[in-house]
């Protein structure tokens, strides 16, 4: 069990927050978006604050409260996190400050 | 000088101005190699009967740059005797039959560098963070590898 912090921040009681959420530990990450995900959010990057240890499932979700039209391309991207391919699911992250997360649609390279 | 060129070095180039065959091939020409292979990527001009009026490349760049040093690394690897490798891939607008990709690889005999060229162009769509849009007269369309392992296409 996660030892029950100091809540010195809005803690996580709102939101149905799972026990992986970190306990109110969250940071600032670099969330870049690429292709179709630049489209559909409408931006190309911003600075969310998220939970320190989280889910790539989880994160996705993070980021779809922020930008629902994510949702329609949920089934084809993976995360690019600290420049490394993770896929959205089970994996845990431990995110550091300032750390980029990126939205990958299929690439076309080449 | 001449020590340098026993070094075996990787150029690694994403830009938005038009490609040269000749830059890249004399990149990794070297007196020790009797081999240069080219792969070029070029633009048709047509897809499923659509016509194609020019692509639009963007790039996670400094993520591309490592995927292709990865690239670049295995290759040694797998044909140790392959001496200088060049990638260089266009960013932006690049019109019909201009040239989207060029990759030379230099060795001692053509097997490996032959071999060696077909790797990097595979590995490269498998992996490269780098996105094609195709641009038609009504329309427009993001493509995607087949050799990307998260795309869902039915094709």
């Amino acid at each position: 069990r996660l030892s029950p912090r100091r809540r010195r921040r809005r803690g996580p009681a709102a939101e149905g927050s799972s026990p992986r959420d970190g306990g109110s530990m969250r940071c600032q990450v670099s969330v870049l978006y690429f292709a179709r995900s630049a489209e559909l959010a409408g931006l190309r990057c911003e600075t969310l604050s998220v939970p320190r240890e989280i889910t790539s499932l989880q994160l996705w979700e993070e980021i779809v409260k922020v930008h629902p039209r994510l949702a329609l391309i949920r089934d084809q991207v993976v995360f690019a996190v600290r420049q490394e391919y993770v896929l959205l699911g089970d994996q845990l992250l431990v995110l550091q400050p300032g750390d980029e997360v990126a939205i990958i649609p299929p690439i076309s390279g080449g | 000088m001449e020590e340098n060129e026993d070094v075996p070095k990787d150029f690694i180039k994403l830009k938005s101005e038009k490609l040269s065959v000749d830059e890249v091939s004399e990149l990794v020409v070297s007196p020790y190699c009797g081999a240069v292979s080219l792969f070029i990527g070029t633009t048709r001009n047509n897809f499923e009967g659509k016509k194609v009026i020019h692509l639009e490349y963007e790039a996670y760049t400094s993520m591309a740059e490592t995927e292709i040093r990865k690239i670049c690394r295995d290759v040694r690897q797998k044909w140790p005797s392959v001496k200088h490798i060049a990638v260089h891939h266009r960013l932006g607008v690049v019109p019909i039959t201009e040239a989207s990709v060029i990759i030379a690889v230099s060795s001692p005999h053509r097997a490996e560098s032959l071999e060696a060229v077909m790797y990097c162009i595979n590995t490269l769509k498998a992996s490269v963070p780098i996105w094609k849009k195709e641009i038609y007269e009504d329309e427009y369309s993001w493509k995607e590898n087949k050799e990307c392992f998260w795309a869902n296409s039915e094709k």
